[in-house]
C-alpha cells in the first residue's frame, strides 16, 4: 500500500483541500445572509441643508443613490416612450407645424432620465445659443425644474430673483442634475417640497400641505414638476414668474378657463395667428383623475417601489418606466402574467393614440385653413371666434400629448379630452368654411407637405441648419467655462466626515 | 475493492489525513448548525423564515384565520405519503436554500406550478365538502385542461393578502413582546 506513487497521494490532498475551501466558503455565505439583515444604515458624513451634490448625500445612502445613478440608463424603448432619446419632430413631423412660431417646433425630444438634466437643458435648441449672460430666449425659470442647485440659490439669492434674468445668466450656478435634495429634508430623509411654486398653488387653493399624508407625499414630491405650469409676467415687471395655473381646478377645462379669464397665451401661432396655450406635462393633474390614484396608489409605488436587499427594504430610486420594471412594480398587486399585463397598457395607448393622431391631423388643417383665410384678407372679427376654437382644440390636444403615460393613467379622461378637442376643432372648421366662401374659397384646403421634420420646419419658416450650428459652438465654447466655475465653486465646500 | 484501496491513505499519511478529514467534519457539522438544519424535518412556521424571503409570508399568515388551523406545511408539501413529503419539502427547500445563497431571489415572488397542484390538494384535504353548491374538488389537472377554477382565484387574499413583495409587509412581524419594559414588569405588584 505504501509503495503507491506519489501523485495520488497529493491529488487526494488536494481535492480535499478544496472540497473543504469551499465548505467553508458556503459557511461564511450562509453567516453572511444571516447576519446582514440587522446592520442598518450608517452615516459616513455630514449632509448640510441644502447640499446639492448627490454624491455627497449617496455616501450616507448607497443603496438609493447606486439606484439614482441607474437612470442614465438609456436603453429601453418601451411601445411609445422609454428612457432612451427619441426626436419626437421627426417621428410625428406635425407637431412642428403645430408649434410654428414656439420653441419646441426646433426641438423635441423624447426625455432621458433625471441624470441627464442638466445635459439635455444644454443640449436642446430650445434654449438656444446664448454667447452673454443677458441674451438668449429662455428665461431664468426654465433652469426651475433642472437641478439641486435651484433651492440652494433661491435660498442665496430669492426667489424673485431667481426667476429674474436670462437662462443664460444662472448657467454657471445649476450644476447637479435632479437629485436628493429636490425631494429629501437632509437631516431626517422625509420628503419636502424644494419648490415655491407648488407650495404656493396649494395656499391659493387653501390647502395645507401640511398636512397632507406621507402616502400623498410621494406623489406630490413629483407633483412639483410634473405638472401643467405658465411663466406669469403679471407678478413682478419683466420676471417669468413660475405659476401652476390650479386656482379653479385641476381639470383640463378648469385651467382653460383660468387662462382665458387672464388672457394669457404662450405664443401667437404664425400661421393661424392663435393665442396659444402650450400644455407643459400636466402628468400629476392626470394621475389623479386615474382609478390608480383613485385606489391611493402613489407615483413612487409604480415609478419607484419598493425594494429588499439582503432584508433591507428601501426605495429603488431608478425612477423609470414601470414597463420596465413590471415583476416589481405591477405585480406586487397585479398577479396576472407579465405579457397580459403589457397588453392591457399597450391596447389603452394604441386605442388613444388613434384619436390623438387624428385630433393632431384636424389641427393641421386648421392652422393651414386660417392662414389661408388671412391672406385672403379676413377681418379679426371673422376669425375671432375661429382662433379661440383652434386655442381651446390644440390645448386639449397637447394637455392629452404632453402628459406622457396619460393613456395609462387615466385613459377614461384622456380620451374625454381628446374627444372634446375633436369636437371644438372640427367646429372651429366649419367656420372657417363659412368664411372661406365668404372670400371666394370654396376648394378643399390642401394638406400641406410636412412628412419629415426638413419638410415641416421648411413650410413653418424655420432655419434648423442655424440654430444647430450656434449650439454646437455653444457647446464647444460657453458649457464648458460653466463647468469650470461650478466645479471651482463645489470645490470649496468642504465635506465632513463621521469618525 | 480497488477503488476503496485506492482512497485509503499509506500508512505515513494517516495523520495529516485524519487531519483534514477531521476538518471536513467539523466544517459540515458547523454548516448544518449555522444553517439551522435540523429545523427543516420539523412543521414550525418559523423555519420558514431562517431566511429573511418568506418574512411577509409567515406575517400575513398570522393574522389569517389559517393561522388556527394550518401551518405552511399543511398547505406548501403534500400529505399523500411521508415518503413523498419529505421528497417534495427536500426539493424545494433545496432550491429555496440554492437561489437564497447565490442571491438570486426575485422581489416578487410567484408559486411554481408544482406548488400550486400541492396546495390546491391541501385545498381539498381539509374543505372537501364546505357545502352542497360549491364544488370544492376540483383537482390541479382540471384546472390545466380548463375545467374550473383553483381556489384561489377569488379566495385571492387566502391567506397572504393581495400585497406580494419582499418588502410588503414584514415589518408586521416585529417582535411586541416588550411592549411592556422590564422596569414596569418588575415593578408591577404580582396579583
Amino acid at each position: 500500500m505504501s509503495k503507491r506513487k506519489s501523485w495520488i497521494n497529493w491529488t487526494l490532498f488536494l481535492l480535499t483541500a478544496v472540497v473543504v475551501f469551499l465548505v467553508a466558503i458556503l459557511g461564511s455565505l450562509i453567516i453572511e445572509r444571516k447576519t446582514q439583515a440587522q446592520f442598518a444604515y450608517k452615516p459616513s458624513v455630514v449632509i448640510n441643508e441644502l447640499e446639492p451634490r448627490n454624491e455627497v448625500w449617496g455616501k450616507n445612502y448607497p443603496r438609493q443613490y447606486q439606484s439614482y445613478i441607474q437612470t442614465a440608463d438609456t436603453t429601453f424603448r418601451s411601445k411609445y416612450n422609454g428612457n432612451t432619446m427619441i426626436d419626437m419632430l421627426s417621428e410625428d413631423p406635425r407637431l412642428v407645424v403645430l408649434w410654428a412660431g414656439y420653441g419646441f417646433s426646433k426641438d423635441y425630444n423624447q426625455g432621458r432620465g433625471h441624470y441627464y438634466a442638466i445635459d439635455d437643458i444644454y443640449n436642446t435648441l430650445r434654449t438656444g445659443a446664448p454667447f452673454d449672460p443677458t441674451e438668449g430666449p429662455m428665461p431664468s425659470t426654465c433652469w426651475t425644474c433642472k437641478s439641486p442647485d435651484v433651492p440652494r440659490l433661491m435660498n442665496e439669492i430669492g426667489i424673485k430673483e431667481f426667476y429674474s434674468g436670462k437662462w443664460a445668466g444662472k448657467g454657471e450656478e445649476i450644476h447637479n442634475a435632479i437629485g436628493c435634495a429636490d425631494c429629501h429634508n437632509p437631516e431626517s430623509m422625509a420628503l419636502q417640497i424644494s419648490r415655491p411654486a407648488l407650495l404656493e398653488a396649494f395656499e391659493r387653493q387653501g390647502k395645507n400641505i401640511e398636512e397632507v399624508s406621507h402616502q400623498e407625499m410621494r406623489s406630490l414630491v413629483c407633483a412639483q414638476c410634473h405638472v401643467e405650469y405658465y411663466f406669469n409676467k403679471d407678478i413682478y415687471e419683466g420676471v417669468s414668474y413660475l405659476t401652476l395655473p390650479w386656482d379653479g381646478g385641476l381639470a383640463v377645462e378648469d385651467m382653460e378657463k383660468y387662462y382665458d379669464e387672464m388672457q394669457f397665451s404662450d405664443w401667437t401661432h404664425t400661421l393661424s395667428r392663435a393665442p396659444m396655450l402650450k400644455a407643459q406635462h400636466p402628468g400629476y393633474e392626470v394621475y389623479l383623475t386615474g382609478v390608480h390614484a383613485d385606489r391611493n396608489v402613489s407615483c413612487a409605488d409604480c415609478h419607484m417601489p419598493y425594494r429588499s436587499e439582503g432584508g433591507q427594504k428601501f426605495t429603488d430610486h431608478k425612477i423609470q418606466s414601470p414597463l420596465n420594471n413590471v415583476h416589481n412594480s405591477c405585480q406586487i398587486c397585479h398577479r396576472e402574467e407579465y405579457s397580459d399585463l403589457l397588453e392591457d397598457v399597450f391596447d389603452r395607448q394604441d386605442k388613444i393614440i388613434q384619436n390623438r393622431d387624428k385630433l393632431e391631423e384636424l389641427l393641421v388643417r386648421a392652422h393651414v385653413e386660417a392662414k389661408l383665410a388671412w391672406d385672403l384678407g379676413a377681418s379679426e372679427k371673422q376669425m375671432e371666434n375661429i382662433l379661440q376654437d383652434i386655442r381651446h382644440a390644440q390645448w386639449r390636444w397637447d394637455y392629452a400629448a404632453a402628459s406622457h403615460g396619460g393613456s395609462f393613467h387615466s385613459p377614461v379622461e384622456i380620451s374625454r379630452v381628446i374627444s372634446t378637442g375633436i369636437v371644438i376643432v372640427q367646429e372651429g372648421r366649419i367656420k372657417l368654411t363659412r368664411v372661406l366662401s365668404d372670400l371666394g374659397y370654396i376648394d378643399t384646403v390642401p394638406y400641406p407637405d410636412i412628412v419629415t421634420k426638413a419638410k415641416a420646419q421648411k413650410f413653418i419658416g424655420l432655419d434648423a441648419d442655424k440654430l444647430n450650428k450656434e449650439k454646437i459652438e455653444f457647446l464647444k465654447i460657453i458649457v464648458p467655462q460653466w463647468k469650470q466655475k461650478a466645479e471651482e465653486r463645489e470645490a470649496g465646500w468642504e465635506v465632513i466626515s463621521y469618525q | 475493492m480497488g477503488v476503496l484501496n485506492l482512497l485509503k491513505p499509506p500508512d505515513n499519511w494517516r495523520s495529516p489525513v485524519s487531519l483534514i478529514l477531521g476538518i471536513l467534519f467539523g466544517l459540515a457539522v458547523y454548516i448544518l448548525i449555522v444553517s439551522n438544519s435540523l429545523s427543516y424535518l420539523s412543521d414550525n412556521p418559523k423555519t420558514c423564515i431562517n431566511c429573511h424571503i418568506m418574512k411577509p409570508q409567515l406575517a400575513t399568515w398570522q393574522h389569517s384565520s389559517h393561522r388556527e388551523t394550518a401551518v405552511c406545511n399543511d398547505c406548501h408539501v403534500p400529505h399523500d405519503n411521508i415518503i413523498n413529503k419529505y421528497f417534495f419539502k427536500a426539493k424545494d427547500g433545496l432550491r429555496h436554500a440554492t437561489i437564497f445563497t447565490l442571491k438570486r431571489e426575485p422581489q416578487v415572488i410567484f408559486i411554481k406550478e408544482d406548488g400550486k397542484s400541492v396546495v390546491q390538494d391541501n385545498c381539498i384535504r381539509c374543505h372537501s365538502r364546505e357545502n352542497e353548491v360549491v364544488n370544492t374538488r376540483i383537482e390541479y389537472a382540471d384546472w390545466v385542461s380548463n375545467n374550473g377554477k383553483l381556489c384561489w382565484e377569488c379566495h385571492n387574499e387566502v391567506p397572504h393578502g393581495s400585497v406580494n413583495s419582499l418588502s410588503a409587509v414584514s415589518y408586521f412581524l416585529e417582535d411586541n413582546s416588550n411592549i411592556a419594559p422590564n422596569w414596569i414588569k418588575r415593578k408591577l405588584i404580582k396579583q
